[in-house]
């Protein structure tokens, strides 16, 4: 997928996602997740390349595809001057519906969202947590059978993103909904995906479920903070002799060794440091997570500064 | 059909926006009034230049001021759309089954109805202050058919803009520069008697000429049927640019 300007968003991706699935879509800002939504859902055209989404041919059947899906874009988009009711009574118009059965399928939503209190108000007035909620309920109205959901607790609060969690995890437990969300939260990911795709620089770099990645990881981790960052090579070497380490590589502020099992070659570690006159300035060991994942792919983590890059792209092209 | 269902809905849509907005709602349809009350009060004596006019400079502005006021509110489509566009709700549209004229043509409709209100509270005040309308309520009639078409026409070129440019400062800019000659250099407001020679050229070809002079000889009488004929098909032609220029613009957007 690339845009007009010549940027090359999304190259040579492929994956598939089984109906009733919970699939995730991690990566930091800017990976390519929001365009590769956009390509699924018809908003954007890909450049070349075969998609089918609910066994629909995306070229041949856009109309039909957006009959099937439901999507929930990173913007929360609603319309401020309208309620909450209208917003929802709106969108299932446009949907095609109408009658009492858009009237039952509104309140049916506004109390799945614990909306109803304050449905009459214009969701102007609706704090941002209300708002993704609404949104939400507002993809769901055609009772899709595949949804799309562009980070959907990005600038939430932890309160209302454990909510839209368990709202999720409803819909494809209860209902089937296939559901297809990007995030670039590892909690989040860890916590609701059953099957996994890491993606950066538009290109994809694992798959699998969240245990399968972190076991391919091959065991724990040994996190050593340094001082002195000219002092990487030799710790590296160091820690490459020691007997049970099976790899090592650079990350911030020092470097990270795997090893089958930490707790039993610690000793050895701080023992062949001290006699080579280094001190880490801190040390730790944990299970594999999926941020080691990412780290061991990509040689970065997924965190803060990362997240801070802004997305430049416009939602439409 | 799902254009007609979808042109409603929407319609609905930008109608409570409307009333939801009362400060909008208010100087729309404050304004008509203002105009008329204040260049009719200012200008009585001009009224004594033109004899041939039945009813004075009031009689005559009254058509001026009916489509000073579907200009002024032209805009409005272009402004909402370009808001759409930037808030994500036009993409949130264009991801349900919506048919997409249906988006173009319900703000249309909405801004062809609320140049038909303005002209409905125009008419009003000047039968209040006193003008006869000679072609009774038929007349009446066509006056809101011919400003209905005459902002279709002109909401087009700020629907175009409007999707193009995503900004409404630009829209807001664009017609201060347009309106300005368009009404002024135009029989809308003063007889084209009095202008300069190249100003009476331009007034002949202007579109706003024809529209206004069709609605004052609904109000006056002696309305042709050449001089009705002349007005639809200028109206007509630029209308069918606008809405293709528009129509082309919205492609590129949802493809």
């Amino acid at each position: 997928m690339v845009y007009n300007d010549g940027t090359r968003a999304v190259e040579g991706i492929s994956f598939s996602v089984d109906e009733g699935e919970f699939f995730g879509f991690l990566g930091p800002n800017g990976a390519g997740k929001s365009t590769t939504i956009k390509v699924l859902t018809t908003l954007l055209r890909k450049n070349s390349g075969k998609v089918s989404v609910s066994g629909l041919d995306l070229d041949k059947s856009p109309g039909e595809i957006r009959k099937a899906v439901g999507v929930l874009s990173q913007e929360t988009s609603l319309d401020v001057d309208l309620t909450g009711w209208e917003n929802l009574h709106l969108q299932g118009r446009l949907q095609q519906m109408s009658g009492r059965v858009l009237d039952e399928r509104v309140a049916e939503l506004l109390k799945l969202v614990q909306l109803e209190d304050v449905a009459k108000k214009p969701a102007g007035h609706y704090s941002g947590g209300m708002r993704k909620r609404l949104d939400l309920a507002s993809a769901l109205i055609h009772r899709p059978r595949l949804l799309f959901l562009d980070e959907p607790t990005t600038g939430l609060d932890t309160q209302s993103r454990a909510a839209i969690w368990e709202y999720l995890e409803g819909l494809n437990r209860n209902e089937g909904i296939t559901i297809f969300l990007t995030t670039q939260y590892l909690e989040e990911a860890d916590r609701l995906c059953r099957k996994l795709s890491v993606i950066d620089h538009g290109q994809l770099i694992a798959n699998g479920t969240p245990s399968e990645l972190k076991e391919s990881i091959g065991g724990d981790t040994i996190n050593l903070t340094l001082k002195d960052a000219t002092l990487r090579p030799t710790v590296k070497e160091i820690l490459r002799a020691v007997p049970g380490v099976i790899d090592v590589i650079d990350s911030d502020g020092g470097v990270t060794a795997y090893a089958k099992s930490a707790g039993q070659i610690i000793a050895a570690i701080i023992t062949s440091l001290d006699r080579a006159g280094i001190q880490p300035s801190f040390l730790s060991i944990s299970s594999p997570t999926l941020d080691d994942v990412f780290l061991r792919k990509t040689g970065r983590r997924i965190r803060a500064e990362e997240l801070s890059r802004k997305e430049t792209e416009p939602f439409l092209t | 059909m799902t254009i007609l269902y979808d042109t409603q809905s929407l319609l609905e849509r930008y109608l409570t926006k409307l009333i939801r907005n009362p400060t909008l709602l208010g100087t729309n349809l404050v304004t008509p009034v203002i105009f008329l009350v204040l260049f009719s009060q200012l200008l009585t004596k001009f009224g004594e230049f033109i004899p041939s006019t039945p009813g004075g400079y009031l009689a005559y502005l009254t058509p001026g001021v009916i489509m000073l006021n579907a200009m002024i509110s032209a805009p409005l489509g272009g402004v909402s759309l370009a808001n759409d566009l930037n808030s994500g709700f036009l993409s949130k549209m264009l991801l349900t089954q919506v048919s997409r004229p249906a988006i173009l043509l319900g703000r249309l409709v909405t801004d062809m109805l609320i140049a038909v209100a303005e002209s409905i509270i125009t008419i009003v005040v000047a039968l209040l202050m006193g003008v006869q309308f000679s072609s009774g309520p038929p007349g009446i009639l066509l006056i809101l058919v011919t400003v209905a078409f005459f902002e279709f026409a002109l909401s087009g070129i700020f629907l175009t803009v409007g999707i193009r440019t995503r900004k409404t400062e630009t829209i807001s800019a664009l017609s201060g520069v347009l309106f300005f000659p368009l009404i002024f250099i135009s029989s809308a407001m003063f007889p084209i008697s009095f202008f300069p020679s190249w100003a009476q050229t331009f007034s002949n070809y202007n579109p706003v000429s024809y529209a206004s002079d069709v609605t004052r000889n609904l109000v006056a009488g002696g309305l042709t049927f050449n001089s009705l004929v002349s007005a639809y098909l200028l109206i007509g032609i630029i209308a069918g640019l606008t809405f293709a220029a528009t129509l082309l613009q919205f492609r590129k957007v949802v493809s």
